[in-house]
């Protein structure tokens, strides 16, 4: 999705679809942008901008640890000649009112991806239950070709992840930081605060008009600004908790939104 | 005829800090659920649990349930026939709903007179047609510390099955059959991938050795013992104490080959990940790894939580001590590629080390007293305040602590408030927000690089420490050296501030929950002052009550001594009782006795209140003092009553015989107990000399009536009694010792 996210989680087509009684499986690639894990480019696996292979199946099927483990296979992977395994590792997250039960994937140590049974969205509690596989695809990759730092990868034959993605990892890890001389003293958080507001009173007013997804979109920027911020120093701790609960309020406010749309309700096995 | 039952839920990976628990948890609720339903087994239940199972079996179990007798009493007999003989609509009611005639009822008499009754005989059901309601108690009672939905339903009236993790099979044989049972799954979930769990005779082998990776090739199984050797083939150590033993056995043959010795008797990090590798693993090897040699100027404490919190690999030591620069990882297999594998771990743990090494570096060029005011922006509690303020409350705490309760010179003052001030700065290193489990142990080490005193780095490195309350638990608090006397000040402080904070804030502990650890700081503020001659060789004796105080004022503007409410006041006193007594009983007293210690208050020094509970089991079991335990109910009931105050009963007074030489006794005795609670030793004493009242107060009891019509007679039996009472309430409420438990 083209807006910037902390992980595919937020994206409608999870954090959404997640929602409600429908079935649902869809997968896909999100860009996650983590403003405090931005390190200048120094650092050997640590990213402002990571991505996500982000995977969703509603109901969650009953072979769904060994259809993961195949999926591994796919990419390559010799389970018989590694050491898989799956360690609890719940997750949850304040702004959106969610959480999970689950595990890290380990692969010989190394964690290649969050697998998470969704118990609460927005707040709600879900049934059925979806899985959510999150595959760290720099993370994957890495260890599939054997290199120890990220910007070593082969991007693409003969182009490596560093000449594609370093300068942007560089001068977005400034500017996560807030390290924009050309502004003045506290220019910097007034421009993100300000967006915050706007976005915030924004999204409230889509989902007054019944515009969900558009909401969801304004809220997504909220929480970027959010993040950056956060990332940047620029709110203290009290005001960061404020800041957490109003993005969850937006997140549950839409998620009871979407679940409260007739055609959300319909084409269900049982309406209840 | 007794026959084996076997029981195997296969599951998704359990967390590996459940099984030691869960796998006693099963047998007790296996047990309860098999007596519940007539199903009496006196053979012990074998229980198993990895990762991906939880197996039990009841060797010989009864394939019938007892038959049951029973007395079901009804109407009485007077109540059951009306003035025409004929049975009343009472009588006919019992009958009927116990599905027989009126002529099938007997009669019995009791003490409350002759009432109608029926003998029920209630034959017993066939084993087999009971295990699935046995089955489903054990699913629905089977505690987990956290459960989760996955679609399941049972049903016994109660529809949706929470459960640990999602059921995967269900091995259910009674005497190599088939128990018919399933787990259904929610009408919302059902469908061609999500289909109920039905009973089988087959279990499945490792997750992937024995199946590549695939849904796993069934095993079919008819009993317990067939079930263990496929299992064995299949690459599943069921046993957990043989998965250990594989372990530790390859874990040292490793750490030989790399010429050093595991690490496990020094840490205790260590030996808590030995207790957890077994329970992530069915089938255990162990690869040995490396990494480079110039990570070894890190600190140690740095690598050894890197590899084995972060990593769940062992460090391995050389034969000096030192570190050497490799790791031995436990593996859920055993085999050909261990190079492939240990060179994917090295990849990580490098990566690892490269953050802890950057990390090392960018914090060290910064002092952690520059660090302060980013303690501005940590929240120590929203109500309380920032770090950066409970740093200025810890040293100022812990400098009146060590001058004024320690008695220590200004200079130990001095660094034991440098030393609270640095305590929290670490939370703004890149270090510990990387390894929050690294906090205070990097601040010792940051000041100790920076050359500070050993007196204010090791009480910045330890003063999380004491987290256990027995005394012979020392987890790295035995290297004190130098700065034994300024840790026991910060540590104190730093716990109390937090207890006296928090409870202003009105967060208590309530029931199982206590998110700010309270307790534990409670714990530890009482190992310290209970064990603070041998942990740093003061002999002072200070008052929980005088601390506790004084780290309450640390949140008024100090203009005030009244800075908490009054409930919040009595909420925390009652909190520190209820700490003292658990403590004391945790260290071996008996909890009868720690009340009756206990009653005398916070206000007497804590290694007094320890001292004075260990006195009292010798002469707790004598007769004489048993008796003066339950007179001295009696004392505290009439001095109770008198509105006297407890001071010089007036010799001239009294007149009985018994009074007055009941008087004479406290004369005498008083100052062996009043010696023993002034010095904080001699209890043993105390107590053999209060034994000797007993007579005299029985006596006394005997022969003079308290409340005499005389007024200045009843005043000064009143006050006699008070002043006994007085006397031996500074050892405690000895009527607690004969109290019903």
């Amino acid at each position: 999705m083209d807006i910037e996210m902390g992980a595919g989680t937020m994206h409608p087509e999870t954090f959404l679809r997640v929602l409600g009684q429908k079935p649902w499986n869809v997968a896909y690639v999100q860009p996650s942008r983590r403003p405090a894990d931005g390190r200048f480019g120094e650092n050997p696996n640590r990213l402002f901008k990571h991505h996500q292979f982000q995977v969703i199946l509603k109901p969650a099927p009953d072979d769904i640890q060994d259809l993961y483990l195949q999926s591994l296979e796919a990419c390559g992977i010799d389970l018989r000649a590694h050491d898989v395994r799956f360690e609890e590792d719940n997750w949850e997250s304040p702004t959106l009112g969610a959480w999970g039960i689950g595990w890290q994937v380990l692969y010989d140590g190394l964690e290649i991806t969050q697998f998470t049974y969704f118990q609460q969205a927005g707040g709600q509690d879900l049934a059925p239950i979806s899985v959510e596989l999150t595959y760290g695809l720099e993370r994957f990759a890495m260890s599939l070709q054997g290199v120890d730092n990220v910007y070593d990868l082969e991007w693409a034959k003969g182009v490596k992840y560093g000449e594609v993605r370093l300068r942007d990892e560089v001068e977005q890890s400034k500017y996560a930081f807030g390290h924009v001389p050309a502004l003045g003293d506290g220019a910097f958080a007034d421009f993100h605060r300000n967006l915050f507001n706007q976005y915030y009173d924004f999204s409230k007013a889509l989902l007054d008009s019944h515009l969900v997804l558009p909401a969801l979109d304004h809220a997504l920027k909220c929480s970027h600004a959010f993040n950056v911020l956060d990332a940047s120093g620029s709110i203290g701790v009290t005001e960061r908790t404020a800041y957490i609960l109003r993005v969850r309020q937006l997140a549950v406010a839409i998620a009871k939104a979407w679940t409260a749309d007739p055609m959300e309700q319909g084409e269900s096995h049982h309406g209840s | 005829m007794d026959r084996e039952l076997l029981i195997e839920l296969g599951l998704e990976e359990l967390p590996a800090s459940w099984l030691p628990t869960l796998t006693q948890q099963l047998s007790e609720t296996l047990r309860k659920a098999l007596h519940d339903h007539q199903l009496p087994n006196t053979e012990s239940i074998e229980v198993h649990a990895t990762p991906r199972r939880l197996a039990a079996c009841v060797p010989a179990l009864t394939d019938r349930q007892e038959d049951r007798d029973e007395t079901l009493t009804g109407p009485p007999v007077s109540a059951a026939f009306g003035p025409d003989g004929m049975p009343t609509p009472a009588a006919l009611g019992f009958a009927k709903k116990n599905g027989v005639e009126f002529a099938a009822l007997t009669q019995v008499e009791t003490a409350k007179g002759r009432y109608l009754t029926f003998e029920k005989k209630t034959r017993g059901r066939a084993t087999v047609d009971v295990l699935p309601d046995v089955l489903t108690q054990v699913l629905r009672t089977l505690p987990f510390p956290k459960q989760m939905h996955w679609d399941a339903e049972l049903h016994d009236g109660r529809g949706e099955l929470v459960f640990g993790r999602p059921v995967r099979w269900l091995l259910f044989l009674y005497g190599g059959r088939v128990v018919p049972y399933t787990i259904s799954r929610t009408s919302l979930a059902a469908s061609v991938r999500v289909q109920d769990v039905t009973s089988g005779a087959v279990t499945y082998g490792h997750r992937v050795l024995a199946s590549s990776g695939r849904a796993g090739r069934a095993i079919k199984v008819r009993g317990f013992d067939e079930y263990k050797k496929k299992l064995a083939e299949h690459f599943v150590f069921l046993s957990r104490i043989e998965r250990k033993d594989r372990i530790i056995r390859e874990l040292d043959g490793q750490a030989r080959k790399l010429g050093g010795r595991m690490l496990l008797h020094q840490s205790a990090q260590a030996e808590a990940l030995l207790e957890e590798v077994p329970d992530l693993v069915e089938y255990p090897g162990v690869v040995a790894g490396a990494f480079a040699a110039e990570f070894l100027s890190l600190p140690a404490e740095v690598l050894t939580t890197t590899l084995i919190h972060h990593q769940h690999f062992f460090p391995v030591v050389g034969q000096e001590g030192r570190l050497l620069p490799a790791f031995l990882a436990v593996t859920n297999t055993q085999g050909t590629n261990t190079k492939g594998i240990a060179e994917n771990a090295e990849r990580v743990v490098t990566a690892r080390l490269r953050d802890a090494r950057f990390f090392w570096a960018s914090d060290r060029k910064v002092g952690l007293a520059a660090r302060l005011p980013r303690l501005e922006t940590l929240t120590f509690h929203k109500k309380l305040g920032s770090y950066r303020a409970k740093a200025d409350r810890i040293a100022a705490l812990a400098a009146w602590i060590a001058s004024d309760v320690f008695g220590q010179s200004a200079e130990v003052a001095a660094q034991a408030e440098e030393a609270g001030r640095l305590a929290k700065a670490d939370l703004a290193t890149d270090m510990v927000r990387e390894f929050t489990e690294l906090q205070g142990v990097m601040g010792g080490i940051y000041a100790r690089e920076s050359g500070a005193p050993e007196a204010v780095w090791k009480a910045i490195y330890h003063h999380y420490q004491p987290v256990s309350v027995e005394a012979t638990a020392n987890q790295g608090i035995g290297h004190l050296g130098a700065g034994a006397v300024t840790w026991a000040a910060v540590s104190l402080a730093d716990k109390l501030d937090t207890i006296a904070g928090l409870f202003h804030a009105g967060e208590r502990p309530t029931g199982s929950r206590d998110p700010f650890g309270l307790r534990r700081a409670a714990h530890g503020v009482l190992r310290i002052l209970l064990d603070l001659e041998p942990l740093t060789g003061l002999t002072v004796r200070p008052t929980l009550d005088s601390l506790i105080k004084r780290a309450v004022k640390g949140y008024g503007d100090g203009s005030d001594d009244h800075v908490m409410s009054e409930a919040a006041w009595t909420d925390l006193t009652a909190f520190l009782r209820e700490r003292l007594e658990y403590v004391l009983v945790a260290r071996g007293a008996d909890r009868r006795n720690a009340r009756a210690v206990l009653a005398s208050g916070t206000t007497r020094p804590v290694r007094d209140l320890e001292a004075n509970v260990q006195a009292l089991p010798d002469v707790a079991s004598s007769e004489s003092f048993r008796q003066l335990a339950t007179l001295f109910k009696r004392v505290r009931n009439i001095a109770k009553d008198g509105s006297a105050d407890a001071g010089d009963a007036e010799r001239g007074a009294l007149v009985e015989p018994a009074e007055l030489a009941l008087l004479a006794e406290i004369e005498t005795r008083g100052p062996v107990i009043d010696r023993a609670v002034a010095t904080g030793s001699g209890y043993r004493e105390a107590y053999q000399e209060a034994a000797k009242f007993e007579p005299a107060v029985a006596k006394c009891f005997t022969d003079v009536f308290v409340m005499a019509e005389d007024p200045a007679l009843r005043q000064a039996r009143l006050q006699l009694m008070k002043r006994l009472e007085r006397l031996i309430l500074q050892l405690g409420d000895i009527s607690e010792i004969v109290a019903a438990e």
